[in-house]
Formats: structure tokens, sequence, C-alpha cells
């Protein structure tokens, strides 16, 4: 089995059949990572550039140790101290580098579509690590992974993604994917965080009260404030937002139900998750972030088998 | 030079001979003859089939970047790309480094217009530097030979200062052109607002961004009773609303661009930048409505927004990418591809007669012992813009190497001659 699509751009972009090849691949990895060695030479040979132009640390250690555990050769590239704070533009820096001989490329950027841009005008294969508010296929595809192992399938799950979904790349991608593998989605947030044209677009349930939110679904995927997005003001205070639409440990032991508890992180604790949730016995936050190696495995793992 | 016109069908409604056949025949730059027979040795012996002449063509709204930025066009090359689309005359936006906002860079416009073919009528600002804070020396401008005031790319937000700068311009008759956008509710935004820009995670203009201010532009014009010309209208609200001012006999009109009449916002899909614009493409349903619009003479030109961009500001990720397309030569075809059955009559109003009424320009009506100020052109036929023809400096147009239907033939102006 072969992926359709030479890049990862986006979970718009990719067939059901993708998606479950990504998964059950991922599956293989992780096993492959609880092994005394976690090595496999599957990508011996191949260089892959990681180019960051917007902070991360999850993301970003994650691909690369991916990276390592297949025994890709990496390159770190961010954006401070490099040529592009100098001003070089991007296709000038990718030609740069690739020009040394990189196989692959994994980039972070601000611009929504910027992969997209890169995949026109370049050879190599290109994996979006987040593209401005557009899409991150990876998360997506790990927050599947986690909810699959919880759940067993994701067909008929009801999923809310809960809070800043007008700057958020990993709702976007979300709803793509749920959406290909039949689960049911529900977005909730204040109307000021929410697109407009979402529930055409995407077919959703849109909730502005967190608690009735909560109560509808069997997973919260919660996510982040992303003050560095807001460039306008879309809500008053942290501390108001808090008070509408934080989730902490005594709204969900008044629900009635058990749910599981998601978040791509980071974390701003006290604001959309209270400390007592996110460690608590619902999340599974951290399950996440191991996932993610091996979703990201898989990925990098089958966009070069399909080159070769 | 005698040139003569052979067997061309005449679309001029100021002409005594609209609606007819004939030839004509011009000599220095003055039309000495018009027949349905004429046997003169002529210089140059324009014929074919289906042959329309109109009265040159006027652009109200094109960005020739001189001066400040040259890398991207001149009023020379600007000046050929118009000549090459059938203009004779263009309105030249005044966002420009220094900005065209005294006398001074308006004469500077003009004595760069050394008799060529296409008059380039520089448009003054409304502002002082185009900062939306004061009135800029409008009265002195217009003697010295703005054709019309407007701040452009940036269009005036303050209401009181549009109230005044609608009062003002009464003094000489003038009028404002407008782009309407409010920039407090568009913001950030990179395209319209609708199921594509939540499909691709650009953020969105809303239509409401241009409508409240036509509708904000429409009360101070009622209150002022001036003159205001919207141009780059894009959305079918946009249109109704304007049309219903027409109608309560405000001195309002408007213009559309050849882009948004082919484009809509699903185009964008693959991150296109030369489809990046403002105001944006809208709805498919929005791009629907203006092609009905400019059927029914709702919309009273067509303005190629002709705004070129160098390599840097399109060959980029979307969001760093500039706004605007050159449209200058395409501006016909565009229209003409997407509306085949626009009348020959139909096309002379909504590319030169309604313009020069509405700006009180020189009228050029087909006749004897006039000067000859006219464009040549045909409905069949086909176009291909090509970077070989291309006039512009600047190639940032999605129709590269596109057939589109309909040939400019040939444009006479201020006793020069350019066939094409």
């Amino acid at each position: 089995m072969k992926l359709s699509t030479k890049h990862l751009l986006g979970i718009k972009n990719l067939s059901k059949e993708d998606i479950e090849l990504i998964l059950s691949t991922a599956a293989n990895f992780k096993d492959v990572l609880q092994r005394p060695v976690k090595k496999v030479p599957s990508l011996r040979d191949v260089t892959i550039v990681n180019l960051f132009y917007e902070n991360s640390t999850r993301t970003r250690i994650s691909f690369e140790l991916a990276e390592k555990r297949l025994s890709a050769d990496t390159v770190n590239f961010a954006v401070s101290g490099s040529s592009a704070a100098k001003g070089e533009t991007l296709l000038d820096t990718v030609n740069n580098i690739l020009s040394m001989k990189v196989d692959m490329v994994v980039m972070r950027h601000s611009a929504s579509g910027a992969p997209h841009f890169l995949a026109k005008h370049i050879p190599v294969p290109i994996v979006n690590a987040g593209d401005g508010i557009n899409e991150h296929p990876t998360q997506a595809l790990l927050d599947a992974f986690s909810m699959k192992e919880k759940f067993g399938e994701l067909k008929g799950l009801k999923v809310a993604i809960i809070g800043d979904i007008l700057h958020s790349r990993v709702a976007m991608s979300n709803m793509y994917l749920l959406k290909k593998m039949g689960a049911e989605i529900l977005i909730a947030g204040p109307p000021t965080l929410i697109p407009k044209y979402i529930e055409e677009t995407f077919n959703v349930k849109v909730e502005y009260n967190l608690k009735k939110a909560l109560q509808w679904c069997d997973v919260a995927n919660v996510l982040r404030i992303q003050l560095e997005r807001q460039n306008q003001p879309l809500f008053s205070s942290l501390r108001e937002y808090n008070i509408a639409y934080g989730i902490n440990k005594k709204l969900l032991e008044n629900l009635g139900k058990e749910i599981t508890i998601m978040h791509p992180g980071p974390i701003n604790r006290g604001v959309e998750l209270d400390s007592d949730v996110a460690d608590g016995p619902f999340s599974i936050i951290l399950n996440q972030v191991e996932n993610g190696v091996a979703v990201r495995m898989a990925v990098l793992y089958l966009l070069a088998n399909r080159e070769n | 030079m005698k040139i003569l016109l052979s067997k061309v069908f005449i679309a001029d409604e100021t002409s005594p001979y609209h609606q007819s056949v004939q030839d004509i025949f011009i000599e220095n730059g003055i039309i000495k003859n018009i027949s349905s027979n004429i046997n003169e040795d002529a210089d140059e012996i324009i014929s074919g089939e289906d042959l329309i002449v109109t009265q040159g063509w006027v652009d109200i709204f094109s960005h020739f970047n001189e001066p400040g930025f040259e890398y991207k066009e001149t009023i020379e090359t600007g000046s050929q790309s118009a000549a090459a689309g059938g203009f004779t005359n263009v309105f030249l936006l005044p966002n420009t480094n220094p900005t065209i906002s005294t006398k001074a860079q308006i004469e500077f416009i003009k004595n760069k217009n050394n008799n060529n073919i296409v008059n380039v009528l520089p448009i003054g600002a409304v502002t002082k530097n185009i900062e939306g804070k004061d009135l800029a020396e409008m009265y002195d401008m217009h003697n010295s030979g703005a054709i019309a005031f407007s701040d452009g790319l940036l269009p005036v937000q303050t209401s009181g200062l549009l109230l005044k700068a609608l009062q003002y311009i009464k003094t000489f008759n003038g009028i404002i052109i407008q782009m309407p956008i409010d920039k407090s509710i568009a913001t950030h935004g990179l395209m319209n607002e609708g199921i594509t820009s939540t499909q691709i995670g650009l953020a969105g203009i809303p239509a409401i961004a241009e409508e409240i201010i036509i509708k904000r532009d429409i009360d101070l014009l009622n209150y002022t009773n001036s003159k205001l010309h919207i141009t780059g209208v894009s959305t079918a609200k946009s249109i109704e609303l304007i049309t219903e001012a027409k109608k309560q006999g405000l001195q309002i009109t408007c213009s559309v661009t050849p882009y948004h009449l082919f484009f809509c916002d699903e185009d964008l899909k693959d991150y296109d930048t030369n489809l990046k614009v403002n105001p944006p493409l809208r709805t498919k349903q929005d791009m629907l409505a203006l092609r009905e619009a400019v059927i029914d003479g709702k919309v009273d030109c067509i303005a190629s927004h002709h705004f070129p961009q160098d390599i840097d500001n399109k060959v980029c990720e979307f969001d760093a990418a500039k706004n605007g397309m050159i449209g200058l030569q395409t501006s016909f075809n565009v229209v003409n591809e997407v509306l085949p059955k626009l009348t020959a009559q139909k096309v002379s109003n909504i590319f030169s007669l309604n313009a020069r009424k509405i700006f009180s320009l020189n009228n050029a009506s087909i006749n004897i012992n006039t000067k000859a100020d006219i464009t040549v052109f045909t409905k069949n036929g086909e176009s291909v813009l090509t970077k070989e023809n291309n006039k512009s400096k600047s190639f940032n147009s999605p129709f590269f190497n596109q057939t589109l239907k309909g040939k400019i033939v040939a444009v006479l102006n201020n006793n020069t001659f350019k066939k094409l």
C-alpha cells in the first residue's frame, strides 16, 4: 500500500484509505518504540530538514525523534539565527538547503498555504508541520490514533472541539479527519472565536455553552487560546474566558458521565484547562504526545517509501 | 498621415453615424470624412470582418507606480499596456511615492504625458499624503489637471473627513472615487470570508466590510449632494445599494473590474497569489450578479484595477503576497469572454462613453472634422496574452497563455496611431 499523495500538506487532500494506512503503520511503529532498541534503519541515507518558521517544542522534538528513530539524517532550522531573519525569502532559503542534497522537508510556517506554495516550486516531498490557521495534519493524525487507541474506532464517536477555533489549524485538520472517518463533531467556544461559515463548510454542530458541549461528547479536544495570533479583541480577558470556557474538575464531575480530555499543547493552565483536569484521570494528553512520534514515523516512512 | 478605416461599425451614441457601417478617413489625427464608400489614398488601411469603432476607451483606476515604484511599472510601460488593450485615456492612482497630493505632483504626471497615444490623467489624493487625516489641496490640483480625487488603495475611512471632502469638491464640481473597504472589519483578511476561506484556512474579508462603507458613503452623499464613484464593487448587495441610491437621484456611479466578472473565491483553492486582490473575489453568486448588473446597465464602467506587482511580491506565501493584478491589456477580452452577448453599444458605453460623461472628459464624438480619439476592435477573433506580447513591466496576471475572445485592432489618439 502506498499513499495517494506525494506530500502531506493537509488532511483535506488525503483519502480515508490514506488515513487508515498511516494509522495502521503508526501502530507498528508504536510497537517498535516499546522495544529496548527503538531505532529502525528504514530511512537510512535519507536527509530531512526541519524548517520551523514558528516556535514549537512538541512538534519539532517529535519530528526529530521520529526521524532519528528511522535512522534519517536530520538538519534543524529555526528562523531566529538564520538568514530568514535577515530577510531571505522562503523559496530562496529552501532552494539553498535543497542544493545541499536534502530529500525531504518538514515545515512549520505562520502563513496558511506556505507548504502548498513550496510544493509548487520544489521537487522533494513536504510534510506540513502546521501552516498558519490552515492545517496541522500530523496533530490530527496523532489525535485520531489516540482516540482509536482508547475507543477502538472513530466511526460514531462524539468529539467536541472546544476553544479558539478561529485560529486553530488543529481544529481544521481534526474536522477534516473526523468527518472522513465518520465521527460526529461539535464545535464549542465563544462566537468571536468560531469562523462564521463553519457549519456550512464542515457540516458540524456549533454550541456556545460549554457545559452542554461537554454533556454531549465522548471526547473533548480542548484547544489552546492562541494569544499570539490575535490582533483584535476577541474576548475581554483570560480570567473571563476561564469563567465561561475553562474546564475544571468540578465541572467534569457534575456532568453525570465520564468524558476523555485531549489537548494539543502547550496548555494555558488556568485558562482553557485547570491543572486538576490536565493532570487528572480523564486526560490522555501525554498519550497524545507519545503517539505523536509513532504517527510522524509512519508519515515520513510512507512518504519516503513512495518516492523509492 | 492618412488612415482609412474600411467598413467599420460605428458604436457611439453621440455620433450621427451611430449604429451604421461606414468608411472613415482620417488625416493628421482629424476625421476628414465618414461615408459609406471612400476612395482616398491612405498610408494605412484598416479592414477586416466585424470591425467596430468607438470613442477611445477610458480606464478610471490604474496604477502606473511612477514615481517611487518604477520597478513595477512606469508611465511609459503602463501606457503601452493601455494602448495594447485599446485604451486612450487612463486615470492614474495617487498611491505613488511621493503620493500625488499636491499640484507639483499632478504637474509631474501631466508633463510625463508627451503627446503619447494614451492620455494619462492623474487622480489627486483626497487627503494629504494619503494619510487619511487632513484634506489635500484639491482645488489647486483640480486647476492643474487632476481628473478626480481618491485615496486610491487606502480609501478614506473617517466619516467626518469624507463628508468634508465631498462638500469641498463641490466648489469645482469635482468627484471622489472610493474603493469600498472598511479596514476595521477587513483587518487582516486575505480573501472573501466564506466557505472557501474556511476550507483553506485564510483569514476572511466579509462582504459587510464593503457594504457598510457603501451604505455610509451613500448617506454622506445624500447629506452633501456631491458626486461619488464607487470602484471595484464586488458583491450583489453592493450593486443593489448603489442602484437604489441612483433611483433616489443621488449622483452616484460605479465600476467593476474584469476579474470580478471572471473569477470567484472558489478559484483561490490553490492559493494562487495572482488572484489575491482587494476588494477580494467574492462568491460565485456575487460574480454572476455582477455579470448580470453589467448587462442591465447597473454598472457604469469597467475599471481595470491594473495593479502591477513585481515577482517578489507574488511568487511567495499567500500572506506575504501583495494585492492586485495587471489588467489593461486583457480588460476587454476578459469581459468579452464572460459576456459574449454584450452589444457593441454596451461595450462603447462601459468602456468609454459613461466614463467620459461621469468624469467630464472631452467628448470625442465620431464625426467629420473632430479629433480622432478612437478604438477599433472586434468581438470575434481571439487574443492570447504571452510573456512576449505583454507590455507591462510586471507579470502578475492569471490570464497568461489563455485564449480569450475578441481582439483590439487599432487605437488612434493625439495624431498617433497604433495598429495591433
